[in-house]
């Protein structure tokens, strides 16, 4: 099982793939049917942004563990035009292009855990974690 | 040397016992102990300096020491009584000790420290450590409990089930009945489901945002979801709550909720037996 | 790759059965619209029981289908929304209010009918 790759994202159908490589890596951790959804779908998100407003970018994967439990970390990033407001984008129906997209809000519901570091010029990062259950 | 500071304080057991026992009531604080009569509170004092001594006497078996904090915490003692009344005792010990020492150096003083505070520090932890174990055991048996109390989806009549609520809903629990719910409104073709919540004791607006959750899925998966089962003290904190159930078909009652169910997959309920009643009925009129 | 698209007496049945990207997603919306459009179609079963994962993306594409749809005078209603789907959506915060939703294609039909009231 490899425990670490990545899918870079600059056509998109880079957005299938990187989901497609995410949902695959959940399900050989033994994530739920429910689960693989929401990494997927989060994935999906993700990688859409990086493709709408960054142009390329990469999504990562790492398969990880602490304590007794395992878990797959997966970071979404690039170096596009950042984001100016983080409080805005981080609040639930703000979108910037136009109904487009749910937004970080609903990612980071999807999720056990969400991390996000933006710098307007040089790029965003956005950490995520799901724990088996 | 703790040898014979060790005679020293079982020598004079009456007068450290007396002294503690003396700060100790004195000291009282009564939030944790006030449910707690002073007769108990003073008999509980006598017993724990009595097994403190014997501790100490015996060189550090704290067998005594365990079975009476074991009694205690079954009891419902705080467990700050115990930490407290042995830091307390410590601190006595300390200070008579002191008093009658001769010497007056520094030196002196902070071995005195030390040698009680080995005495005592070990009860304490041991008995923290206990404590603690227990409580997480009863929380980790407790979380168990309620997650087994799954909320099962129970088919009644072709198409419709009803999911009986029991409990607290919180984000955890709320993952697993949706997830449950879902999975068996497909399994059991359900198209209408009754979510009776008569036993959610309290509909706060972070339950009432799960069970809505929870009937909007269903919407999308294709079946209706009805909430019944709505007490009235329920009814008046979601609408003081303002929270918005509009889009939610609701019934008082399990009944009519099922009716509606049956409305809603075109059936009905037709007594075969009316005929029957209407001739014995008949019957009797005819006897008048 | 298109989406194959069934005609059945007035309604048009569709099963989506790949992960969709999302050209894929706007070719079906324009060939189902096209659809409507030359066969005078009043209703149209969308079956998603093979979909494993809907984004924000498809959920629009979709609930547009729908709006789209319905000014051109055709009734939808999706089936088979896997629960794995719909939780993911309701944590996402879309509740595609606007749509008809049905267990599977059988109750689809049965609710285009009633509500078309043919």
């Amino acid at each position: 099982m490899i425990t670490s790759s990545s899918v870079r994202i600059k056509k998109e159908w880079d957005i299938v793939g990187a989901r497609q490589m995410g949902r695959k890596l959940a399900k050989d951790l033994g994530f739920g049917t429910i689960d693989q959804a929401r990494i997927a779908t989060a994935i999906s998100e993700l990688a859409r942004n990086i493709y709408l407003y960054a142009e390329e970018g990469k999504v990562e994967y790492e398969i990880i563990e602490e304590m007794n439990k395992k878990g797959l970390r997966i970071v979404a990033s690039d170096k596009g035009p950042g984001i100016e407001d983080l409080s805005k984008v981080m609040e639930d129906g703000y979108s910037t292009s136009g109904g487009l997209g749910a937004g970080l809000p609903g990612v980071k519901r999807l999720m056990d855990f969400f991390d996000i570091i933006s710098d307007p010029g040089k790029g965003t990062t956005i950490s995520t974690i799901k724990w088996v259950r | 040397m703790p040898e014979t500071l060790r005679k020293i304080v079982i020598e004079n057991s009456d007068v450290i016992s007396k002294k503690w026992l003396n700060e100790i009531t004195e000291k009282r604080i009564t939030d944790y102990t006030s449910s707690i009569s002073d007769d108990l509170y003073h008999t509980t004092n006598q017993e724990f300096i009595n097994v403190i001594f014997t501790s100490i006497n015996r060189k550090g078996d704290i067998v005594e020491m365990d079975d009476f904090a074991e009694r205690l915490i079954s009891l419902g003692w705080p467990l700050s009584y115990i930490t407290d009344g042995l830091q307390k005792f410590k601190r006595v010990t300390i200070e008579f000790i002191i008093s009658q020492s001769k010497q007056n150096d520094s030196n002196e003083f902070s071995n005195i420290l030390i040698i009680v505070e080995d005495w005592v520090e070990p009860l304490i932890s041991h008995l923290v450590n206990r404590y603690s174990g227990s409580w997480e055991n009863t929380v980790s048996l407790q979380r168990m409990a309620l997650q087994e109390l799954s909320a099962p989806l129970i088919p009644v009549m072709d198409n419709i089930t009803v999911m009986p609520l029991v409990g607290t809903v919180d984000t955890e629990r709320a993952k697993l009945i949706m997830e449950n719910l879902l999975e068996g409104v497909i399994k059991h073709n359900s198209e209408v489901v009754l979510m009776d919540i008569t036993g959610v004791p309290v509909v706060d607006t972070m339950v009432a945002h799960h069970i809505i959750q929870a009937a909007e899925a269903v919407r999308l998966i294709g079946a209706t979801c009805i909430l019944v089962g709505i007490r009235p003290e329920i009814a008046q904190t979601i609408v003081n709550l303002g929270i918005d159930l509009s889009k939610f078909p609701t019934k008082s009652s399990l009944k009519k909720g099922f009716n509606e169910a049956l409305k809603l997959t075109n059936r009905e309920i037709i007594d075969l037996k009316q005929d029957d009643k209407d001739e014995i009925i008949k019957m009797i009129d005819s006897l008048k | 790759m298109r989406i194959p698209i069934l005609k059945l007496h007035n309604y048009l049945l569709v099963s989506i059965q790949i992960d969709l990207d999302d050209q894929t997603a706007i070719d079906f919306q324009e060939d189902l619209l096209h659809n409507i459009h030359k066969s005078g179609a009043t209703g149209v079963v969308i079956d998603l029981t093979s979909v494993d994962m809907i984004d924000s993306f498809i959920a629009k594409v979709l609930g547009d289908v729908v709006s789209m749809s319905d000014l051109m005078g055709a009734k939808v209603v999706l089936t088979g929304i896997q629960p794995a789907v719909a939780i993911t959506l309701i944590d996402l915060g879309i509740h595609m209010q606007n749509v008809a939703t049905a267990l599977d294609l059988e109750q689809g039909l049965i609710k285009l009918h009633q509500e078309l009231g043919e």
